[in-house]
Formats: structure tokens, C-alpha cells, sequence
């Protein structure tokens, strides 16, 4: 492989994944994975520009940057690409009335929007709440629709959590598409819509963007074929497998965040 | 049409083609008994996985329908064939009623998952730990992938979507043992004599009965009842030999043109 010098040089702009790279969440709020508070302050300090591009959609934005500002990261809510509140803006352009299959922790991301006599499904992350009984509900309101919408906020197949690797929203939401015989939008990594939106957000082009992320495909994959580099970190979801990913080959491979920062500073800016 | 031969048997599904839950089909009992008057073969498959065979003799009984154990092969019974082959520990997330099908089974500490229709073993923990197994390199095998069934109350998800969740979640191939695969007709034929081309397979399941059987080379009809939904023998290419009302319907053909 080439040089780091040569692999980062013309980096403006950094996008980086939450869970599993600056946190392994957890039901007592998680823990930071360590290094990470401290990479997070050295990369804003530099003129790289920062933006956070998530998939978590178990809790909204601002409980989101809560937990991570009590963990010591130096974060805010307009720093944050979330794909609650940009399927939010879905729904209202559209006009549709979702059925919501979420987690209580992010329905105040959908306060505003009307849920009365449902035109489209809306499926999250929703833990606990993927019970048989609301599986069910959901796939009646999409049978009974003539063009079942079914919107996925991001598609991950799962993620860790301090207890162990969990089953995410993918694994559901393609339950629902083979019980349905139909295909969902996704809203959030690795759709190029939604990096595309996380660029736009943070003021910088794919190619001079880079992704660091803990999964293989949504962030790796995704963000390369919107154009921006991709690094992959050995934290979170990271199996050692995904090194020889048949498909996915990152930029370049590190240990966790705080190497990925190190090596960002030292080659990205001359 | 050329190839086929002289019709020597007959497959008929249970729920939603004899009966509906708790209640048979309207003249569905009368004509079975039709059926046994001509000289064919008559076997009973079903991917139902919420009950023994021993659970579906009684419920059949009750209705006064005319059948006996032998003649019923079920997705569980292939199922279990294929733990034993293996030789491995299931986790069975299969309904309770359906365990004296695995009697003597291992499941200590278990090295597979086996996944039936199981409403209150699909959640989120239950699914968390098989997809565990899974990543640990567990194989997973379907007693079938049907993506819905009909209940008194409405439509409702078979095991299908949830085997794709923890397939997709893992990067894996579930093994499937019940209709439509091949293996299934063709076991269900095994002791009668028949070829699939001696067979007609009756069924309100378009891709799981019709197409299935018709795969592999039998007849299929498909009956508007159960969880049969308007256009559904579009669904499948080639269609359905024959679309028709009821079980009963499906009788009178096969008596009338396939005999």
C-alpha cells in the first residue's frame, strides 16, 4: 500500500462514525473507547474540518450528544448527521404519514410529523420494541397499503454493545422487504444520499473527505463510492475478517481513533 | 402434456386447503372421501411448525377428516432428519407444541439453530443470541421460509422474514427443509412409488405449494382459500396448472380430467 502521505494528502474534512469509534454503547450509557475523547479535541483543534455521520437511531440527536458530551467528547447537535431527523425532512416533503416502528428514545425526533391513518412504514433501531407483536403490526400496514413505502433509517446488520453484538435494523428491515416482497429507502449510511448530505452539512467535497468507521460496508463501502477515502478503525464492530472483505478494501487500516488522528495530522495538513 | 403420466398421486395441504384453524373448509370432508374412491395415493404435507404430528392428527379428527399419521409428512419431521444427519445441538426456536417432534434431541449447549414458526421466541434477545450462534459459525436450518400466514384476526409473518433477518445479519444461507424446496416433495413422495410426474400437489400457497411442486415436476392447483389473496397465481412462472375455488373444486378436476 502506499504511503500514508500519499493516501491522505488533500484531506480537508473528516467524518467520523460514532458508535464504535468514539464509544461502544451499552445500557448503562456505554463507555468511550479510550483515546477517542482526546482525538476528538486534537482533530477540531486542527483545521481539519469535523463532522459526525451516524446511524443510530435509538435515540435522538440530542440525547445522542447528551451522553457523549457526560463521556467528556466535545461534541454538538449541529455537528451531528443523524438519519432521524433527516427522515423527518423525508417524510414532510413528502407528504407521508408514517407507522412508526422506533425506539421511545427517538420518537421526539417525529413529534411534529402526523401519524394518523399511516401511508408508509418507518422502521429504526428499535431494540426491545422488535417484538413478534409490533414485527407484525408494521407488516399488516404495508400489506394493506397498494404501494407499500417502507423507509430504513440506515440498514447495518448489527453492531456492539459492551454486552455483546447485537442484532441493528437491517436484519428487521429485510425482514419486512421478503415478508412484503418489496425493497425499502434507506435513510442513512451507506445510501449516497446521505453522505452526500453529511458533505453538504460539513462545507466539503467527497474528494477531499475522508469517513472513519468501525463497519466494513455501511461506512467503508459506502463512503468510497460516494467518492471519499475511508478508514477503517479496529474498534467497535471490527472483525479481523473485514481486512480481506471480498468487496471492501479501505484506505487504510488502524487500530482506533486516536491512530487514525495521528496519522491524519501529521499527513493530512503540510 | 405429452410427457406426463397416468395421475397415481395426490398431495393436499392442511391449513388454509382442508381447514382453516379450527374449522374445515366448507365440503372439504366430503370430498376427501371422494378422493379415496379413486384409485390414487393420497399424502398430506404441510409446513405447519407449531404442531406435532400427533397435534394435527387430533385437530384433523375433530374436523372428521379421514387421514392417518403415516400419511402426513411435515416440515419437522424433515427437520429433525437433518439434526440427526448433522449430528448437531439445536437451539430449537420452534413453538412448544411442536418439542415432541424433537424428542431425544441434544440441545445442551447448543451448535445450531433450527427456526420454525415461533411468535413468541421472535424478539429481539431470542434473535440476539441465535445471531450469536450464527457469527460462531452455527448452521441454521429452516423448517421453512413462508413469509405469512393467515390467522382468525389476519395476515401475520411466518418464519421466512425472520430467517432472512438473521441470514442477512450473518452472511449465510439458511438450509431449508420445508415446501418449496425440492427435497421436501420429494421426500414426501418416498415410499409411495410415484414419480413427481404421477403427482398433483393441491395448495393456497402460490410459490410454496404450486411452484414448489411444480419444480419438480408435478401439477399444481392452487385453491382460493386460506391465505389466498387476489392475483396471487400471478406471482409465479410458469402459473398454477389450475387456479379453482376450494378443495372440493380441485377434487371434482382431478376426478373429472386427471383420472
Amino acid at each position: 500500500m502506499a504511503a500514508w502521505g500519499e493516501r491522505l494528502a488533500g484531506v480537508r474534512g473528516v467524518l467520523l462514525d460514532i458508535s464504535g469509534v468514539l464509544y461502544d454503547g451499552g445500557e448503562d450509557g456505554g463507555t468511550p473507547i479510550p483515546g477517542s475523547v482526546e482525538a476528538v479535541a486534537r482533530l477540531k483543534l486542527s483545521k481539519l474540518k469535523v463532522r459526525f455521520c451516524t446511524n443510530d437511531s435509538q435515540k435522538s440527536r440530542r440525547d445522542l450528544v447528551g451522553l457523549l458530551q457526560r463521556q467528556g467528547f466535545d461534541i454538538s447537535e449541529g455537528e451531528v448527521t443523524s438519519p432521524a431527523p433527516a427522515t423527518s425532512l423525508i417524510l414532510k416533503e413528502r407528504g407521508l404519514r408514517p407507522h412508526l416502528l422506533i425506539h421511545d428514545g427517538v420518537r421526539s425526533e417525529f413529534d411534529q410529523i402526523d401519524t394518523s391513518n399511516p401511508n408508509c412504514v418507518v422502521i429504526a433501531d428499535a431494540g426491545e420494541g422488535f417484538s413478534y407483536q409490533n414485527m407484525n403490526e408494521a407488516f399488516r400496514v404495508l400489506m394493506d397499503l397498494e404501494k407499500p413505502v417502507l423507509i430504513s433509517l440506515g440498514k447495518g446488520r448489527y453492531y456492539k454493545e459492551t454486552s455483546g453484538l447485537m442484532l441493528d435494523v437491517g436484519a428487521y428491515m429485510k425482514a419486512l422487504e421478503y415478508a412484503c416482497g418489496i425493497e425499502a429507502e434507506v435513510v442513512g449510511k451507506p445510501s449516497p444520499e446521505y453522505f452526500q448530505l453529511a458533505l453538504k452539512e460539513m462545507g466539503v467535497e467527497a474528494h477531499e473527505a475522508i469517513m472513519i468507521g468501525d463497519d466494513i460496508v455501511g461506512d467503508i463501502g459506502g463512503a468510497q463510492r460516494c467518492g471519499m477515502r475511508a478508514l477503517q478503525v479496529r474498534t467497535g464492530k471490527f472483525r479481523p475478517s473485514d481486512e480481506q472483505h471480498p468487496e471492501v478494501k479501505a484506505d487504510g487500516y488502524v487500530d482506533n481513533l486516536a491512530e487514525a488522528v495521528n496519522l491524519l495530522l501529521q499527513h493530512a495538513i503540510k | 402434456m405429452a410427457a406426463r403420466r397416468a395421475l397415481k398421486a395426490v398431495l393436499v395441504d392442511l391449513n388454509g386447503t382442508l381447514h382453516i384453524e379450527d374449522a374445515a373448509v366448507p365440503g372439504a370432508q366430503e370430498a376427501l372421501k371422494r378422493l379415496r374412491g379413486a384409485s390414487v395415493i393420497v399424502r398430506f404435507v404441510t409446513n405447519t411448525t407449531k404442531e406435532s404430528k400427533q397435534d394435527l392428527l387430533d385437530r384433523l379428527k375433530k374436523l372428521e377428516f379421514d387421514i392417518s399419521e403415516d400419511e402426513i409428512f411435515t416440515s419437522l419431521t424433515a427437520a429433525r432428519n437433518l439434526v440427526e444427519q448433522k449430528q448437531v445441538r439445536p437451539m430449537l426456536l420452534v413453538d412448544d407444541r411442536a418439542l415432541p417432534d424433537f424428542k431425544g434431541i441434544q440441545t445442551s449447549d447448543p451448535n445450531a439453530v433450527v427456526i420454525g414458526l415461533a411468535p413468541e421466541h421472535f424478539h429481539y434477545q431470542i434473535l440476539n443470541q441465535a445471531f450469536r450462534l450464527l457469527l460462531d459459525g452455527a448452521p441454521l436450518i429452516a423448517i421453512h421460509k413462508a413469509r405469512y400466514y393467515k390467522r382468525k384476526d389476519g395476515l401475520a409473518l411466518g418464519p421466512g422474514p425472520f430467517v432472512t433477518a438473521l441470514e442477512y445479519a450473518t452472511d449465510t444461507k439458511a438450509t431449508v427443509v420445508g415446501k418449496p424446496e425440492k427435497t421436501f416433495f420429494l421426500e414426501a413422495l418416498r415410499g409411495t412409488g410415484c414419480e413427481p410426474e404421477e403427482a398433483v400437489m393441491i395448495g393456497d400457497d402460490c410459490r410454496d405449494d404450486v411452484g414448489g411442486a411444480q419444480n419438480v415436476g408435478m401439477l399444481g392447483i392452487l385453491v382460493k382459500t386460506g391465505k389466498y389473496r387476489a392475483a396471487d397465481e400471478e406471482k409465479i412462472n410458469p402459473p398454477p396448472y389450475l387456479t379453482c375455488e376450494s378443495f372440493p373444486h380441485a377434487v371434482d378436476h382431478i376426478l373429472q380430467h386427471l383420472l
